[in-house]
């Protein structure tokens, strides 16, 4: 079936680079657990997903998101 | 175009870390002829997981100009200081940011109306299902 096209929350949002620092719209692009949603759920397109991927590791790294949320410490 | 966030433990002063910072970013513009362009205090925050048993960090990110010979010696000295948490220095690509901090971000003003409509037709549909 013909699935009608998803827009990419962060064209649509007007983010053109996605920064490490914006944890507000990285969080939105988690799992609960802290995991990289996936283009099938979130829409993306493939340039944004890139930058995604690459902002929230390096947001992991600086401790401004975590790597797994819930685990216990 | 660089950018350095640090991450210092909280235990130090506020003059401390300013003094800190002014002898890292002295390898970078010192001889080297680098230029450091801003320099955002965040403060005081929460680490998302513990970081050397500490569950609180003070945040610093600087942007700076630097040739990349100037690199090697900073970062060793970043290496070698035990208040530093965490450090990371990246690339600033795309177009240069402001050294915002997250409070801040919150009111980013969306500019860019145009972008990615541009004409180009949308060549999806009718390839799936057989």
């Amino acid at each position: 079936m013909a699935r009608p096209a998803k827009a990419c929350p962060l064209c649509e949002g007007g983010i053109r680079v996605l920064n490490y620092k914006d944890e507000r719209t990285i969080s939105r692009l988690m799992t609960e657990q802290g995991k990289i949603l996936p283009r099938r759920m979130t829409g993306m397109c493939a340039r944004h997903q890139r930058q995604t991927t690459t902002a929230i590791k390096r947001a992991r790294y600086l401790a401004l998101v975590p790597y797994v949320k819930g685990y216990a410490d | 175009m660089y950018e350095a966030v640090y991450i210092f433990k909280t235990e130090i002063a506020e003059e401390q870390i300013n003094e800190k910072l002014e002898r890292y970013h002295a390898l970078i513009t010192g001889e080297n002829g680098g230029e450091v362009t801003a320099t955002d205090h965040w403060g005081r925050r929460q680490l998302a997981y513990p970081i050397r048993k500490q569950s609180a960090g003070y945040y610093v990110v600087s942007q700076f100009e630097a040739p990349a010979v100037a690199l090697p010696e900073f970062e060793r000295l970043l290496k070698l200081d035990e208040d530093l948490l965490r450090y990371m220095v990246v690339l600033n690509w795309g177009e240069p940011t402001a050294a915002m901090s997250i409070q801040t971000r919150a009111d980013r003003k969306t500019d860019d109306d145009d972008e990615d409509d541009d004409g180009m037709p949308m060549i999806r549909a009718d390839r799936e299902e057989d």
